[in-house]
C-alpha cells in the first residue's frame, strides 16, 4: 500500500503521534500517545508478506513516512530482530508481524512506518 | 525531549540447553501467531514489553540467546546487567534437565550475585513424551530456593505469568532494598552499554 492513500495528517499533533500507535494484526499497542516525532525520510523495508522465498533478495517498497523514536525504550511493546548490517528491523512483539520499521544502530534511532501500523486509542 | 514513559527497567534473559524453546518462548508463536518468512529468517534478537505491577509501569527487555551455546563457553559478558534469568529445560528431554544444575553453576560463577532466577519446564503440552515428572522440578527449585513454572510456548501455557512472576520478583527485591528513585535511576543507566554491547557483536 502506498503512503498517500492513508491520511496521516490527522495523526499528527505538534509534530508527534496524537494517538496510540498499534499492530494492524493484533491491536497491540506499540507506542503510547505523544511519545514518537514524525519524519520524513525515504528507507526501503522488505514487504510484511513476502511472495518469493529468497532470504537475500526480499521484496521491499519504498516507505517515508515514520514515527521517530530517540530512546527504545520509549517502545509500549516492540520486537528488534537481528542485525542485518546497521539496522535491527522492529516488529510487532505479540504477533511479529513485521517490519513495522528499522531501528538504525550507528544513530540509536528507530522509525516505524505509518503505513505499516493502525492508530488508535489504547484498550 | 521525549517525557519518560516508565518507572522502571528489567533486562531478562533466556538461558538453557539448545531445543528447549527458548526462541519460541520470547516469540511466544503459537500456531496463531503471524509470523512472516522475512522476520523468522533474520530472527528476533530481544523483546521490549510494558507491563504494570503494583502501579509501577514496567519496561522488561527479554532477550534470547544463541542455541550453540554451551554453559561453558558462557561468561560474564554475557549476563551483564541482567536482573532476571530464566532458565528454561524441556519436560521431554532428561538430559536438558540435569543440565539445569550445570547452568545454575554458571549463573553463580558469572552473572550478578543477586540475579532473579526462575526455572520453567516448557513444553508441558507434551505430556504423553514426559521423562520429566512435575515433582522434579519442583524439587530442583526447591533446592535452589529459586522459582519454579512448567510452561508450553506451543500452548501458550504461563508464559506471560512467568514473565510477570520473574518481574514481580525482582520488582520485590529493587524495591526492599532502595527507595524507589534511587533505583529507577542505576536500572535506567545501565541500559545503552548492555543493549550496544549486544547489537553490535551479536552478528
Ligand atoms: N510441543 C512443544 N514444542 C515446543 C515448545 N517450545 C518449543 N517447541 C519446539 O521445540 C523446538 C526447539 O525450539 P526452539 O525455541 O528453537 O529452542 P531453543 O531453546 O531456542 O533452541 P536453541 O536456539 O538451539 O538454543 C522447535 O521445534 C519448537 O517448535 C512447546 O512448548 N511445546
Ligand atoms: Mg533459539
Ligand atoms: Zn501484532
Amino acid at each position: 500500500m502506498p503512503d498517500c492513500n492513508v491520511n496521516f495528517e490527522a495523526e499528527i499533533e505538534e509534530g508527534q503521534n496524537k494517538r496510540s500507535v498499534k499492530c494492524k494484526f493484533c491491536s497491540s499497542v506499540i507506542l503510547t500517545p505523544a511519545t514518537a516525532a514524525i519524519m520524513n525520510v525515504e528507507h526501503s523495508l522488505p514487504l510484511i508478506r513476502q511472495t518469493k522465498t529468497t532470504e537475500e533478495n526480499p521484496d521491499t517498497e519504498t516507505t517515508s513516512v515514520f514515527w521517530a523514536v530517540k530512546d527504545m525504550f520509549t517502545f509500549q511493546n516492540v520486537g528488534f530482530s537481528n542485525t542485518v548490517g546497521n539496522t535491527k528491523y522492529l516488529t510487532c512483539a505479540d504477533c511479529e508481524a513485521g517490519p513495522i520499521g528499522f531501528h538504525d544502530i550507528p544513530t540509536k534511532m528507530s522509525f516505524v512506518a505509518l503505513s505499516r501500523v493502525s492508530h488508535g486509542d489504547p484498550i | 525531549m521525549a517525557k519518560k514513559t516508565y518507572d522502571l527497567l528489567f533486562k531478562l534473559l533466556l538461558i538453557g540447553d539448545s531445543g528447549v524453546g527458548k526462541t519460541c518462548i520470547l516469540f511466544r508463536f503459537s500456531d496463531d501467531a503471524f509470523t512472516t518468512t522475512f522476520i523468522s529468517t533474520i530472527g528476533i534478537d530481544f523483546k521490549i514489553k510494558t507491563i504494570e505491577l503494583r502501579g509501577k509501569k514496567i519496561k522488561l527487555q527479554i532477550w534470547d540467546t544463541a542455541g550453540q551455546e554451551r554453559f561453558h563457553t558462557i561468561t560474564t559478558s554475557y549476563y551483564r546487567g541482567a536482573m532476571g534469568i530464566m532458565l528454561v529445560y524441556d519436560i521431554t528431554n532428561e538430559k536438558s534437565f540435569e543440565n539445569i544444575v550445570k547452568w545454575l553453576r554458571n549463573i553463580d560463577e558469572h552473572a550478578n550475585e543477586d540475579v532473579e532466577k526462575m526455572i520453567l519446564g516448557n513444553k508441558c503440552d507434551m505430556d504423553d513424551k514426559r521423562t520429566v515428572s512435575m515433582e522434579r522440578g519442583e524439587l530442583i527449585a526447591k533446592e535452589h530456593s529459586i522459582r519454579f513454572m512448567e510452561t508450553s510456548a506451543k500452548s501458550n501455557i504461563n508464559i506471560e505469568r512467568a514473565f510477570r512472576e520473574l518481574a514481580d520478583a525482582i520488582l520485590y527485591k529493587t524495591a526492599g532494598r532502595e527507595p524507589g528513585d534511587n533505583v529507577d535511576r542505576v536500572m535506567v543507566d545501565r541500559k545503552p552499554t548492555s543493549s550496544s554491547t549486544k547489537s553490535c557483536c551479536n552478528h
